[in-house]
């Protein structure tokens, strides 16, 4: 190479030295702060001139060579003290065999780094590493020919352990409760994560989840949980209910282009310690069953923001089939899309829609775990939460057929646009209803829709991440006989609003 | 929240406006069918088929209270065993689903009304008017009442400590993931609770080992007092048509029957072999039988 071409030093210069230059328009020595102050940006300045000037030149560089004949030996990955050398070696295979296996067309320069940054990002992804970083080094195999390199990935990993321990109190409720994560936890990216907690409404809760990659270019993640929890539902149905079960799921896809799940869960459900109120549609639902069933999810998710979204849209459409065994039988689908727009400056609308349909395969009716409920501050607003839908006395017992659907308008405080806590209105309509099996669906569906509860109201929105807090003031317009209202303020703490 | 800040008028008038428009009420399939026959809600029998005729609770408590309701001569008392027992009140079965005194609510169905194991003999005297059975509650004199009561606390005691005790413990996984550690033990608990004197624990107060499983029950001491307990219970009864001379059927042979019966249906042939072989047990067993079982019908 030539010898100008080559990157020296700077010679080394005292602070604060004269520069004779006039056109660099130098303060006088006596106004040292002012003196300082120009250095500084003067170093700085020619700093980012020289690092611009060592990239063009590496660029240069690169890209004359980029068709060079090179090819890699050998890769080596430092640093991964606890990475199972057979999972490394299952991630760069396919590289070390495109690299070998194609005498056909020489390999080139621009080949190797295509690869390095191929296998960079994959390691970077598995999540097991802090930092990173790829380095071509001439090889050191003896029967290497000249342009072969080994390439060597220096590597951090992170911290395996976890451990959190934690107390909250708000949504009328209170709890404690306890995280445990293990990364990496074979040497093969696996993640475990255990978490138990208590509060006074979800009284007990565990989850245990063990996940992996399943595929090469780490897309695909497989996971089984073992998950159980009390909850008390004696608000809207007089009872508590208890939840056992166990899931397997596949995860691919991302959620800007598409997030397909598929799995198998079993669940056993025990509903008991009734109220002494309970109505007698209750104690008729009580006991144990279980369900079997096989799921599938499609979850799409363009929004620029989870909570208070100006642009973008959300869109989940998921379906179960239960009946392999087990006490519950039926056909499940789901659908819930949200879409926001910005309207006026400072101003969006959002529109919501969701919507379900239970269909019992074997029996007539379905099963109280099953059923879905409606209403709430986070559902349809100014309705009490799970509060809509056919009932037996104080008891809500859940439908087969829902739709619900929402438009918000939100817009900033008027001359405080970067406070987070925005003006809301609101309009909400949803019906929620047990099907005739006797009667055509379609008959159903038109029914339901004819007679939709409707809610209007006002409020503020507050973006308490990484959740979203309402404070409204309403009133229903129309609703069924018998279906729990709420008049006047409503708070609401979640993340998925309608 | 409402206690401490009460709404003003005006908005509680602006409220009372909405919602503007009500809907009818929303049917459910799944709500119940409206109860026109009282209904009695068991543990299930041994044989669910209905044309065995033979519809009778393999609980002995559900028993007891179903050879009550017949011995005290009602009829047609549908059955229905298909709620389990986390739905029935304070989670005890039997209960008595009648059909509602108070006119339904407006647009509402007929509920009806449930009634647990206690409050039966009241609704019983109700069906009858006024209570039939008098001060002496169908004995033939205060002594036989007093008797009754030294008989009931042999029968639920003894004998029915020995029945806990000869019933295996249903285990199986379902119930190890949904209830408490005290499940393996139920038969046991049960027994230790009707036992005098209670049985000792099985470590020490003051022991920092945690106690694990019941106590330990000494069964032969149970099956010996359960043994003479049937003796004295098949000397008493002799040949009468109901326990104490009574002229017509009392509550304490509603109890006899459920024992009996639950102890000829049992698995353990030591308690069995017990009320077999006591020919005048068994043949009063069967005559009462028949007329309990004629007196219900599955729902």
């Amino acid at each position: 190479m030539d010898n100008d071409s080559e990157l020296t030093s700077p010679p080394l210069r005292p602070p604060l030295h004269n520069s004779s230059a006039p056109r660099d328009r130098e303060p006088e020595p006596d106004d040292l702060a002012k003196l300082r102050k120009w250095q500084e940006e003067r170093i700085a300045r020619r700093l980012r001139g020289d690092y611009e000037s060592a990239v063009l030149h590496l660029a240069e560089v690169v890209n004359e060579n980029l068709s060079a004949p090179s090819r890699i030996n050998a890769i080596r990955v430092e640093g991964a003290k606890h990475t199972r050398k057979s999972f490394l070696g299952f991630l760069v295979e396919p590289f070390l065999l495109s690299s070998s296996t194609k005498p056909a067309e020489p390999l080139t320069l621009s080949d190797v780094l295509q690869t390095t940054r191929a296998l960079g990002h994959i390691l970077q992804e598995t999540d097991v590493f802090d930092s990173v970083v790829a380095k071509l080094e001439p090889s050191r195999d003896i029967f290497a020919k000249p342009g072969d390199v080994d390439l060597v990935f220096r590597t951090r990993e992170k911290g395996r352990y976890y451990l959190n321990t934690s107390t909250q109190v708000g949504n009328n409720e209170g709890g404690a409760s306890a995280t445990c994560r293990v990364r990496n936890a074979f040497g093969g990216a696996e993640t475990f994560e255990a978490n138990l907690s208590f509060a006074t409404k979800t009284r007990v809760s565990f989850n245990a989840t063990l996940g992996a990659p399943l595929t090469r270019s780490l897309g695909t993640r497989g996971e089984v949980s073992v998950f159980g929890m009390e909850r008390d539902n004696s608000s809207f149905a007089s009872h508590t209910e208890g939840v056992r079960g166990l899931k397997a799921v596949l995860r691919t896809g991302t959620l800007t282009t598409g997030l397909h799940e598929t799995g198998y869960e079993a669940v056993l459900r025990h509903i008991s310690k009734l109220t002494p109120t309970a109505s007698i549609s209750l104690r008729e639902a009580a006991g144990q069953t279980i369900k079997s069933s096989l799921f599938h999810s499609w979850t799409r998710d363009t929004r620029d923001d989870r909570l208070i979204g100006t642009r973008g849209s959300y869109l989940r459409v998921s379906q179960e089939l239960a009946g392999l065994g087990g006490d519950a039988s039926f056909y499940k689908t789901e659908g819930f899309t949200q879409l926001s727009r910005t309207l006026l400056p400072h101003m969006t609308v959002s529109f919501a829609a969701r919507s379900g349909l239970l269909w019992p395969l074997k029996k007539d009716t379905s099963l109280f775990s099953d059923r879905f409920q409606l209403g709430g501050p986070i559902s349809v607003r100014m309705f009490r939460q799970n509060g809509m839908g056919p009932r037996d006395g104080a008891d809500s017992l859940g439908g087969d057929l829902y739709w619900s659907a929402g438009l918000s308008v939100i817009s900033d405080i008027p001359k405080k646009p970067q406070w987070p806590v925005k003006l809301h209105a609101f309009v909400n309509a949803g019906r929620l209803e047990a099907i005739d099996k006797t009667k055509p669906l379609q008959t159903s569906i038109l029914n339901s829709l004819s007679k939709p509860s409707v809610s209007v109201g006002l409020g503020l929105v507050y973006k308490l991440d990484p959740v979203r807090v309402e404070v409204n003031f309403g009133v229903p317009l129309a609703a069924s006989s018998g279906e729990g209202t709420r008049k006047g303020v409503q708070v609401g703490i979640g993340l998925d609003f309608l | 929240m409402t206690s401490v800040l009460s709404v003003p008028q005006p908005l509680h008038q602006f409220f009372s406006l909405f919602p503007l428009y009500t809907y009818p009420r929303i049917p459910s399939s799944a709500s119940q069918r409206p109860v026109v026959t009282p209904t009695l809600w068991i543990h299930p029998p041994r044989n669910t088929d209905p044309s065995t005729s033979s519809l009778l609770s393999t609980d002995v408590e559900c028993l007891k209270w179903q050879a009550y309701i017949a011995l005290r001569g009602l009829k047609n008392i549908k059955l229905r065993w298909d709620v389990s027992q986390d739905g029935s009140i304070d989670g005890r079965l039997p209960n008595l689903h009648i059909p509602s005194i108070k006119p339904a609510e407006d647009g509402d169905k007929e509920g009806g009304e449930l009634l647990p194991a206690h409050l039966i003999r009241e609704w019983v005297d109700e069906q009858h008017g006024v209570s039939e059975v008098g001060e002496l509650e169908g004995y033939i004199d205060e002594n036989a009442k007093d008797e009754s009561r030294a008989w009931v606390k042999l029968l639920e005691g003894n004998v029915h400590a020995a029945l806990a005790l000869s019933e295996p413990p249903q285990f199986s996984f379902l119930s190890l993931l949904t209830t408490s550690p005290s499940a393996f033990t139920s038969g046991t608990t049960e027994a230790q609770t009707l036992l005098t004197p209670p049985p000792p624990p099985l470590t020490g107060l003051s022991s920092l080992i945690p106690q694990y499983g019941g106590p330990h029950i000494d069964k032969s001491t149970v099956e010996l007092q359960y043994r003479e307990a049937i003796a004295s219970v098949s000397e008493r009864l002799g040949t009468d048509k109901w326990f104490l001379g009574s002229t017509s059927p009392t509550a304490l042979d509603a109890l006899l029957y459920a024992y009996l019966h639950s102890l000829l249906k049992t698995k353990d042939n030591t308690l069995r072999f017990e009320v077999t072989r006591r020919v005048n047990l068994v043949s009063w067993e069967k005559r009462v039988g028949e007329e309990v079982k004629s007196a219900f019908q599955k729902a």
